[in-house]
């Protein structure tokens, strides 16, 4: 499989920033073509930064980054003919209605207005835009103006897609919809990098996923591989009392309301819930969620925000 | 980019930026008119119609230049709280290209007033084949240093606000201290010293001449033209090395 971004020791140093700590560190990655390429990360990870670098907009302070086998550097016109994004935090231009917004983009990249056209009509209709087209992107919810900016990059002709953050802030529904909006896409060979703090939102897009902790890559994959990457695979919730002798002999025990979560290696997890079932306890049996593999890895939640003094570790 | 894709791009800018936000909000073409519109009925009624040909060609002059002082805030703007700078980077769109249909797009704004100036201009019997070449020379040197420096300092700024701050410093530096409005004699002569150094001094000779407001012989007029387009080609150069198109 050809890889669509890659970065080898890939460092970035903000200019400027007082303590030089680094915003991305030796970052060796590789982002194999046509799937969807979820980067997770608490809030200040590195993620827009290594968005940024990669789509062109940021220059790199030491190591490499190549999209397409284009150096973004040196390359960078190669690059940018072949790419198109979302930035995090951007909004569509509000005079413009949902339609102008994705037609005059495409306009703007350089196609012609049959073409332009055809994929306007193509994008809106796939992401159930079709009945706002006409609203000025004022007067539209937060949802939706994500949404146009999605069909925007997806109406593209570009090989490579950068979506930074495209959910955050959005209500669930609305979420969804961006979701499903991606999926869509994928069923082309186009490469999506994604990025979000919403874990279970990688795991529903992603073929593959990054995560990013303080600048560096701390584990990569696809969802399979970074189960078996963590120690225990494999947690079994019991509801109802419990030793916990007993269960930490299983594996690594967890306490919750009302009952315990044991995390363990598979014949030990299915030991355990066989000896709870024969209990007549409620038990629940699975393999472990990213938001585990992340606290395992990270040792906080995804949520937790970095207290700025130890962020400069 | 193709040029026929280059051309489109640009066709699309001034689309994006000069005709659709006109269609949504047509005072935008009131806003930019009245300023040197003001002025010249300023200098109307205080001259008591005399310098009426000052205030018309200094309006256009001005005119020009709020091009710039537009598109600097417009950049700004566009770049920190819509992300469209970033848009249009990564995508085959080239940073001169990006300019050249920001910087048109703002002149459809100045249509209006330049038709007025226009319109006078013609109806005071001003326009002769070379007043009108020198005209437009002159204003389109001044439509396009404007817009190179607008787009360098855009890429500076950090917030919108900052423009604002800025604005009013250009306009006076280029527009009011210089002889736009009135002949360079006028000023006291450590006024007329400062004054050479705004390029918008060498343009309103080369346009006060033209008309035969002032007396401008060959030599002059060479100067002028020397140094405007060195004004030019400097900025352009500032822009091509000094803009950030990509952050550092
Ligand atoms: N323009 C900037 N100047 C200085 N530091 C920055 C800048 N942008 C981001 N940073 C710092 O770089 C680190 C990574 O930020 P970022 O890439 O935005 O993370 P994420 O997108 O994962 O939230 C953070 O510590 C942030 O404070
Ligand atoms: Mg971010």
């Amino acid at each position: 499989m050809s890889s669509a971004i890659r970065t080898e020791h890939l460092s970035k140093i903000y200019p400027g920033s007082a303590s030089r700590t680094p915003a991305l560190a030796d970052l060796t990655l590789d982002v194999p073509a046509g799937r969807v390429f979820g980067v997770i990360g608490r809030n200040g990870a590195g993620k827009t930064t290594f968005v940024r670098i990669a789509a062109t907009q940021l220059e790199l302070t030491s190591g490499r980054a190549e999209v397409l086998g284009y150096d973004v550097m040196t390359q960078a016109r190669d690059v940018r003919v072949r790419i198109a994004c979302v930035p995090q935090e951007s909004r569509p231009l509000y005079f413009l209605n949902v339609e102008e917004v994705v037609y005059l983009y495409l306009k703007l990249r350089g196609l012609d207005h049959a073409e332009a056209r055809r994929r306007t009509t193509e994008a809106l209709d796939e992401l159930s835009l079709t009945e706002y087209r006409r609203r000025p992107v004022q007067r539209l919810s937060g949802g939706l103006r994500r949404r146009t900016l999605c069909a925007m990059v997806l109406a593209s002709d570009a090989d490579v897609l950068f979506l930074d953050e495209p959910t955050t802030g959005l209500d669930p529904i609305a979420r969804r919809q961006v979701w499903d909006a991606i999926r869509r896409a994928t069923k082309e060979q186009r490469t999506i990098l994604l990025t979000t703090h919403y874990l279970d939102e990688a795991e529903a897009l992603s073929a593959r996923l990054a995560l990013f902790e303080r600048g560096r890559l701390a584990l990569s994959g696809t969802p399979e591989d970074l189960r078996a990457r963590v120690r225990y695979p494999f947690r079994v919730t019991i509801q109802g009392a419990y030793s916990a002798e007993e269960l930490t002999s299983y594996g690594r025990l967890t306490p919750i309301e009302g009952g315990a979560l044991v995390f363990a290696r598979e014949p030990e997890a299915r030991e355990l819930a066989r000896r709870a079932l024969e209990r007549g306890q409620r038990v629940s049996m699975g393999p472990v969620t990213l938001e585990d593999i992340f606290l395992e890895v990270v040792g906080r939640a995804i949520d937790e925000e970095t207290p700025p003094a130890e962020a400069e570790a | 980019m193709s040029e026929r894709n280059r051309l489109r791009s640009i066709g699309t800018l001034v689309r994006i930026n000069g005709i659709v936000p006109i269609r949504t909000q047509p005072f935008y073409l009131v806003s930019i008119i009245a300023q040197p519109l003001s002025f010249l009925f300023f200098i109307w009624i205080v001259s008591r119609g005399a310098d009426l040909a000052y205030g018309l060609m200094g309006g256009m002059v001005l005119t020009m230049l709020s091009v710039g002082t537009g598109l600097q805030s417009d950049l700004t703007h566009y770049r920190h709280d819509m992300k469209f700078q970033d848009v249009v980077i990564a995508s085959p769109v080239e940073a001169p290209i990006y300019i050249a249909g920001m910087a048109l797009s703002e002149l459809v704004y100045s249509l209006p007033a330049l038709a007025v100036f226009v319109a006078l201009f013609v109806y005071y019997g001003y326009a002769t084949v070379s007043s009108v070449a020198i005209l437009t020379g002159v204003l389109l040197l001044v439509w396009s240093f404007g817009s190179a420096f607008a787009f360098t300092l855009s890429t500076y700024f950090q917030d919108i606000r900052e423009t604002w701050a800025f604005s009013p410093i250009f306009s006076l530096v280029l527009t009011v201290l210089p002889p736009v409005y009135y002949p360079i004699s006028y000023l006291p002569a450590w006024a007329q010293i400062a004054a050479r150094f705004s390029p918008t001094t060498y343009a309103a000779e080369l346009v006060q001449g033209a008309v035969g407001l002032q007396p401008l012989t060959p030599t002059t007029a060479e100067i002028d033209w020397i140094v405007l387009v060195a004004f030019a080609a400097a900025l352009f150069l500032i822009a091509a090395f000094k803009a950030r198109w990509r952050d550092p």
